[in-house]
């Protein structure tokens, strides 16, 4: 039975007002507040052009982008075929697999993130086995630079690509796919033009999942990061820590959320019209 | 940054209110510790803290009834409780740095020396008290090397040394912008410029040496733990390096070690929050801290050099060799210029932005 309108809010209306009460209402606070700190208007115009201006910020925007577009790429690549599995498994092993996928989540990324620094090393595991199976002879730069900030993000934000493209695969009919190999269609065939397009809207809605989560990382680049693998959070978190300089970190904070929120809007477009489909 | 706290003061307070009643929240949550008979202390936390435990806090207790509850804050946040009127803390323990930049936003109350009934002011290192802070111990910053990289003789002595990646190939670590401090000093000795005319520091001759060496450095540390678990996993096979933090892991068997040459002498301090609520028993515990015995033990555990001089006749020579500040090495020495830093650090934070992404 469809839910009326006002019901509807206010079943969502304890959630709201937790999310406006520690979320929208500090932050709104926090940029008004460190802004109006500035002055009038024009100071912060000026304050704006030196912030957003300065060859770091620019620089770092790019990174983090460069960095989040990275990452959000081999999560497809390792995540689509992971999720086609899992949408094929039942019983005891679709368990198992899916215990696997979301278990880490209940780990400290900070104990997840040191965990990949104890592999990486350059005298870790993974370097140690590659030197004795003598497949090289130095040690791999895997950590501390940007391939070791790829391999920590990847790993972290993979299971949101994998049940976000699991949960629009169990969607697609099964029966379509049998249909066009009836039809004489070669498997590659029907992946690309059937199984593909179905669970298209299930890839764009796992790429910007992972892509936003990742434009706001902090712990896993500040951590495994080289010298030059600076991110938005971290940059920000640098101007308040040793600056104190609050209204720069507003300036920062509000085009990190701009990007965030132009992105969340398509996102959220995605997923009302994949939605639409089961009701 | 200054300028955003003067004039605007009234509306910057209204919503740093808000801000730090969250950021107060675990400590009002304890309830128990904000009652009397409780001091709250800032420490750096993680070994410190236990080694201070035992040498200091828990004494401490048992002498006065008084508990100790240690806290971890960042300068940061102890600004942001200052300017909201809401201080929650008592004892700041922490650089010289940080403590500097409250002292000049009046954030700090004097230090009662005239109440120490258990230490004597006179027996403190002149230097090392003033009106708003008085050192717990020195530290240095050094230069350490890998035993099995560098064998016998040969290994990076100094500062051009460490500079001259052909001479002694291997990844490095310097002491990364989050510190506070980076190590500028330390890249224009390299440049050739004498310890005693360090400062003011030649910013762009600094960056400039620093630049040279950038591509040996793996990383640029930002917190002690990370600089300790670099060089123990051999990730870099030199860098610079807080001496207590390098002695703990070579007391463990790793295979490093370091020189006193050229090394930074910098001072742990602690300091009395204006409008704490518990300022008598803040006094207290300083006066306890700042004793001989008491700073023998945690200064012999922390191999961090006591600011109470009759504190070096209880510790094991042995160990007082180890330390910063012992008339053995007290010539290779440079002082870090707080003061200098406190006034260039927004500029240098700045630059080091553009230089590390450049």
């Amino acid at each position: 039975m469809p839910l009326g309108r006002l019901s509807q809010w206010l079943l969502l209306a304890p959630a709201l007002a937790l999310l406006s009460a520690l979320f929208l209402v500090p932050i709104v606070w926090f940029i008004a507040g460190s802004l109006a700190s500035l002055g009038g208007a024009s100071e912060i115009w000026g304050e704006t052009q030196r912030t957003l201006g300065s060859t770091a910020i620019v620089k770092t925007i790019l990174n983090t982008n460069v960095i989040a577009l990275t990452v959000t790429l081999f999560a497809l690549l390792l995540g689509y075929p992971m999720s086609f599995a899992l949408s094929r498994l039942k019983g005891a092993a679709f368990t198992l697999v899916l215990v696997c996928i979301v278990l880490p989540y209940f780990t400290s990324i900070i104990v997840r993130t040191y965990a990949w620094m104890v592999l990486l090393g350059r005298r870790g595991i993974v370097n140690d086995m590659l030197l004795s199976l003598g497949l090289i002879d130095q040690p791999l730069a895997l950590l501390y630079n940007r391939t070791g900030v790829i391999i920590g993000m990847t790993y972290v934000l993979l299971p949101y690509m994998v049940l976000t493209l699991y949960a629009a695969m169990k969607a697609v009919d099964m029966r379509l796919l049998q249909a066009a190999e009836g039809m004489g269609a070669r498997p590659f065939e029907v992946f690309r033009r059937v199984f593909l397009p179905l669970t298209m809207h299930g890839v764009l809605a796992g790429c910007l999942i992972v892509f936003i989560l990742a434009i706001g990382y902090f712990i896993t680049p500040a951590l495994m990061g080289g010298p030059s693998d600076m991110m938005m959070a971290m940059l920000i978190e640098r101007e308040i820590e040793l600056s104190q300089n609050w209204p720069a970190a507003a300036l920062m904070t509000i085009v990190l959320l701009a990007i965030t929120l132009a992105l969340y809007s398509i996102y959220s477009r995605f997923n009302d019209q994949s939605g639409a489909e089961g009701f | 940054m200054t300028m955003s706290l003067k004039g605007m003061r009234s509306s910057r307070r209204q919503f740093l209110v808000g801000g730090a009643t969250l950021l107060a929240a675990p400590y009002v949550l304890k309830g128990k510790a904000l009652a009397a008979g409780q001091v709250i202390v800032r420490t750096p936390g993680g070994v410190y803290d236990e080694i201070m435990r035992k040498n200091v806090y828990d004494p401490f207790t048992e002498a006065t009834g008084i508990t100790v509850v240690p806290v971890a804050a960042t300068v940061a946040k102890l600004l942001a409780m200052f300017e909201s009127g809401n201080v929650e803390l008592d004892l700041i323990d922490t650089g010289e740095g940080p403590l500097i930049q409250l002292e000049r936003k009046g954030a700090l109350t004097p230090i009662d020396y005239g109440s120490w009934k258990l230490s004597k002011p006179e027996n403190i290192t002149e230097e090392y008290k003033s009106e708003f802070r008085v050192t717990d111990f020195a530290y240095a910053t050094v230069l350490a090397y890998n035993t099995d990289t560098f064998k016998g003789d040969a290994h990076p002595d100094n500062w051009p040394d460490f500079w001259d990646a052909e001479k002694f190939p291997g990844p490095r670590m310097l002491a990364d912008m989050a510190t506070g401090t980076p190590n500028l000093e330390f890249a224009l000795i390299a440049d050739g410029v004498a310890l005693k005319d360090l400062y003011p520091l030649d910013v762009d001759r600094a960056f400039k040496s620093l630049s040279r060496i950038r591509p040996a450095i793996t990383r640029f540390w930002d917190t002690g733990a990370l600089s300790a678990q670099l060089m123990t996993d051999a990730e870099v096979v030199t860098g610079s390096i807080w001496n207590g933090r390098l002695q703990a892991v070579m007391d463990k068997g790793a295979p490093l070690s370091f020189t006193w040459n050229q090394h930074m002498l910098q001072l742990q301090q602690v300091a009395i929050f204006k409008d704490s609520p518990n300022v008598a028993e803040a006094q207290q515990l300083i006066d306890f801290m700042m004793q001989p015995s008491v700073q023998a033990g945690y200064g012999a555990a922390l191999r961090y050099s006591p600011s109470n001089t009759k504190a070096f006749d209880l510790i094991d020579p042995k160990i007082v060799e180890q330390m910063p500040g012992n008339p053995a090495t007290r010539d290779k020495a440079f002082v870090q210029n707080v003061a200098w830093w406190e006034d260039n650090r927004d500029a240098i934070n700045k630059r080091w932005s553009s230089w590390i992404l450049g």
